[in-house]
């Protein structure tokens, strides 16, 4: 690396800053420079790594054989802080045994900057894609290598449930291709609840909706307000009350619906996406059933939003989100004991119980052998194993075992998910950005906030399609 | 006298708007130094002002405990007198004490006695966290415990150093060289490259950041030092050539006049000359240039990324708020601990700073 910095040094040293001497301090600075040079020429540096998927040698078997012993593979993706410790932790047994080195590199500005990236030329060589819709927009643009060319497809076949990989093929430059595979997940179809004291006040799990609106009643009757609801969460404010609408949506109308919303074919100012916000309206426009009000909804944070749960009594009880929302939780509260989940009740039989998911789709933009290791690695199940024994992730892999699970919440998770009847992916994130992350948003905080009516806020949500 | 005493009433005009200012500045810079200092449950729940004593109602012994079936959405007696529900959520003062609900599930009411309170809950754990780095607790397959260490500021601090010092000292002597040349030097174009210059000022940087990211991408520079001091040198020229033109070029002409004479070159005068003649000048565009790179967080995340071993404290710090901004409450000190160093700066160079500010303004 030293070397390469100082080739680079006597180059633009005709630039006469003579003052470049303090670039020696920097010996280490070049590193995310060279993978996205040319494939080519480091294929160049190891003829023997031209192998193809379809041997019986696949790339992940000749990474453990330690045949790319001391090559790189850049990421870049959004999970920083606990997360990334937690994402780096699941591959360091990985880059142990195969000697590549996973460079991770996470940012806040994730969504913003890999566009830039990718145009300017500098895309890491797998991208972890939190929005499928972002990913598919650069799909187009043919910078995305189709994976099934570089993975078996039947392998894959067997270890994703077939909905994953329907949500990971997306339109390339020239057909279909599959841009990427899933490798985190969560669950958004969970209502978090404060089991002891549920229990103390002897509450049922609700079953069915009207149970469960029976049982707000019930619950605003004894003098509490039921649900612990917000929606701020800065810029992106708003995307909580998104998930609200595409559980019900699931839950009022057919997955066929559900999609073609989510292409754009089924408007928002439809019967089915209106009958859903009233659906949420009734729990959410009723003051006694959301603590602090309808008015607090928009400015209480969605990370805020529980806290009231983990009063001692509890000042609400019900908090609709997905399972990342336990990072919030106060330090001491325990799962199982102290707090657990029920999954949102079905409102119409004829539909089952779907279970709405997000996750993590992960991308290649740079075709090399490692890099084929390395994208195959995240496949299977193992590579996601500590970090679901730490809790807070769903593995999407069938390969994943339900003991990993170190909680009984969280296996139960896995398994709301090996067993729904319908998957479907949060809408809002498969939508165009001007929607998912525009207009959606906007529309539901000013519906919330009253300065909209129901039929103007969908209106607008609705415009955000032809812009 | 009496010009003299209208001169004192100005002045104390002028003091008293000062004075007000200065208080509309220092006031959320106080509000942010002590929520630093308090825990996060804390800050979400009362102001930063409630750390000095103040007056509030106190929960006393006294509470009142109605039947359980009392109907919250009627009228709700108590001792004789009917409040409706929302009365007693936001309080009701009756007879210097205060009615509230203290646990509605259970129909009971708290009666509050005002008196002084100081809420003086602090701590240093933000700044630990921030400093030291947070301890990131991971469970193992047994079911054990094992705490994790996350890196502090220290290494993003050091990297903006090495950013913005070079970021900082490459600009302002490349721009002097130009200032004195567009100032002094007859050559042809001299106007239209000066006008070409004056004109970038308008030019967003945000537009050149794709074609720069190609060209540094075939050069290999993402990532490196050397890059991104190129890159915040380009962006910063424009603006440090025109301010540096404005002091250099209101130079007494007879000083250089009298240097050629005597034989000396132009880079005997400038660096003679000009250099030692524009310290407030340097000093002051200096100030500027540093704080720019120091505070920058797009041009760094553009061009050098977040590879710990090259990331800088402003991206570092977005990350310290975790995936989701679950650890919001570190901005607070994570903020005051970026400021130290621009701080020290400007009190270093003040004297300069505040010469440098009329640097231009008055036709020597």
């Amino acid at each position: 690396m030293k070397k390469k910095t100082g080739r680079k040094l006597s180059t633009l040293a005709v630039l006469g800053l003579s003052f470049t001497m303090l670039v020696t301090a920097c010996g280490s600075g070049g590193n995310n420079a060279s993978p996205s040079q040319a494939p080519a020429a480091t294929s160049g540096d190891q003829p023997a790594a031209t192998a193809s998927a379809a041997t019986a040698n696949t790339p992940l078997q000749k990474a453990l054989n330690g045949e790319y012993k001391g090559t790189k593979v850049t990421m870049f993706g959004p999970f920083v802080d606990a997360d990334q410790v937690k994402f780096e932790t699941s591959i360091k047994d990985f880059e142990e045994k195969t000697g590549i080195d996973i460079q991770y590199e996470g940012s806040k500005e994730f969504e913003a900057t890999i566009n830039v990236r990718v145009d300017g030329g500098n895309a890491p060589d797998i991208a972890d894609f939190p929005q499928p819709g972002l990913l598919a927009a650069i799909a187009k643009t043919g910078k995305v290598i189709d994976l099934n060319t570089v993975l078996d497809p039947e392998k894959l076949k067997s270890n994703y449930n077939k909905s994953w990989l329907d949500m990971a093929t997306m339109d390339g430059a020239s057909g279909k291709i599959m841009a990427g595979i899933w490798n985190r997940s969560n669950v958004k179809s969970l209502v978090w609840y404060p089991k002891k004291q549920f229990e103390e006040a002897g509450y049922q799990v609700p079953q069915t909706w009207d149970e469960m609106m029976a049982l707000t009643e019930q619950i605003a009757k004894d003098g509490d307000p039921a649900w612990a609801i917000g929606i701020e969460s800065g810029a992106a404010t708003g995307w909580a009350a998104t998930d609200w609408i595409e559980n019900i949506m699931l839950r009022t109308t057919t997955p066929e619906n559900y999609d073609k919303w989510v292409k754009g074919e089924l408007p928002f100012t439809s019967p089915e996406v209106k009958n859903a916000v009233e659906i949420m309206s009734k729990i959410w426009m009723n003051k006694d059933y959301v603590y602090g009000g309808t008015k607090s909804i928009v400015t209480t944070a969605f990370g805020d939003a529980p806290k009231p749960m983990f009063e001692n009594p509890p000042k609400a009880w019900f908090n609709l989100m997905g399972n990342f929302i336990t990072s919030f939780f106060p330090e001491n509260v325990k799962v199982d004991q102290d707090y657990d989940w029920f999954y949102l009740p079905p409102i119409d039989e004829q539909y089952g119980k779907p279970v709405l998911v997000a996750g993590d789709i992960y991308a290649m933009f740079n075709d090399r052998p490692e890099v084929r290791a390395v994208i195959e690695f995240f496949t299977t199940g193992e590579s996601i194993k500590s970090w679901v024994q730490s809790g807070g992730v769903v593995a999407p892999m069938n390969d994943a075992s339900l003991d990993w699970y170190q909680s009984e919440s969280d296996r139960r998770m896995a398994k709301l998910v090996q067993d729904a009847s319908t998957l479907r992916f949060d809408g809002s994130d498969l939508m165009p950005g001007k929607v998912g992350a525009g207009s959606f948003w906007k529309g539901m905080t000013d519906y919330v906030s009253g300065t909209a009516t129901l039929d103007q806020a969908l209106e607008q949500i609705q415009k955000g399609w032809k812009n | 006298m009496v010009g003299s005493k209208k001169r004192k009433g100005n002045k104390a005009v002028v003091n008293i708007v000062l004075g007000i200012i200065c208080f509309i500045w220092l006031v959320p810079t106080l509000g942010l130094f002590i929520s630093s200092f308090r825990p996060a449950a804390d800050i979400l729940q009362t102001g930063w002002w409630k750390v000095f004593p103040h007056q509030e109602w106190k929960a006393s012994d006294d509470v009142i405990r109605l039947s359980k079936d009392v109907d919250l959405r009627g009228p709700i007696e108590v001792n004789g007198k009917t409040y409706t529900d929302a009365q007693l959520k936001a309080g009701v003062v009756e007879g210097g004490k205060r009615l509230m609900w203290e646990n509605r599930r259970a129909r009971m009411i708290s009666v509050q006695t005002e008196g002084w309170v100081t809420k003086s809950n602090l701590t240093t754990e933000n700044y630990k966290n921030v400093l030291s780095g947070k301890e990131y607790k991971l469970k193992k397959a047994d079911g054990s415990e094992t705490v994790q260490k996350g890196s502090g500021l220290s290494q993003a601090f050091l990297n903006t150093l090495t950013i913005a010092v070079p970021a900082t000292i490459i600009p302002v002597l490349i721009a002097s060289f130009a200032a004195y040349a567009f100032a002094w030097l007859r050559f042809p174009g001299r106007k239209t490259m000066f006008v070409t210059i004056i004109a970038m000022l308008v030019i967003p940087l945000q537009v050149a950041l794709i074609p720069v990211l190609k060209d540094y991408t075939a050069l290999g520079l993402n990532g490196s030092y050397l890059g991104i001091w190129l890159a915040h040198t380009a962006f910063g020229l424009p603006l440090v050539t025109y301010f540096m033109y404005n002091f250099i070029s209101q130079l007494p002409k007879d000083l250089f006049e009298s240097a050629f004479i005597d034989g000396a070159s132009h880079f005997t005068i400038f660096s003679r000359l000009i250099l030692p003649l524009s310290v407030p000048a340097l000093a002051s565009i200096g100030i500027f240039q540093f704080l720019w790179v120091w505070n920058d967080y797009l041009v760094s995340l553009i061009f050098i990324g977040n590879q710990p071993n090259v990331q800088v404290m402003s991206m570092k710090i977005a990350d310290l708020v975790g995936s989701r901004g679950n650890d919001w409450h570190l901005l607070t000190s994570a903020a005051f601990i970026s400021m130290l160093m621009p701080l020290a700066i400007f009190f270093l160079l003040q004297k300069y700073f505040v010469r440098g500010l009329m640097g231009g303004s008055v036709k020597g």
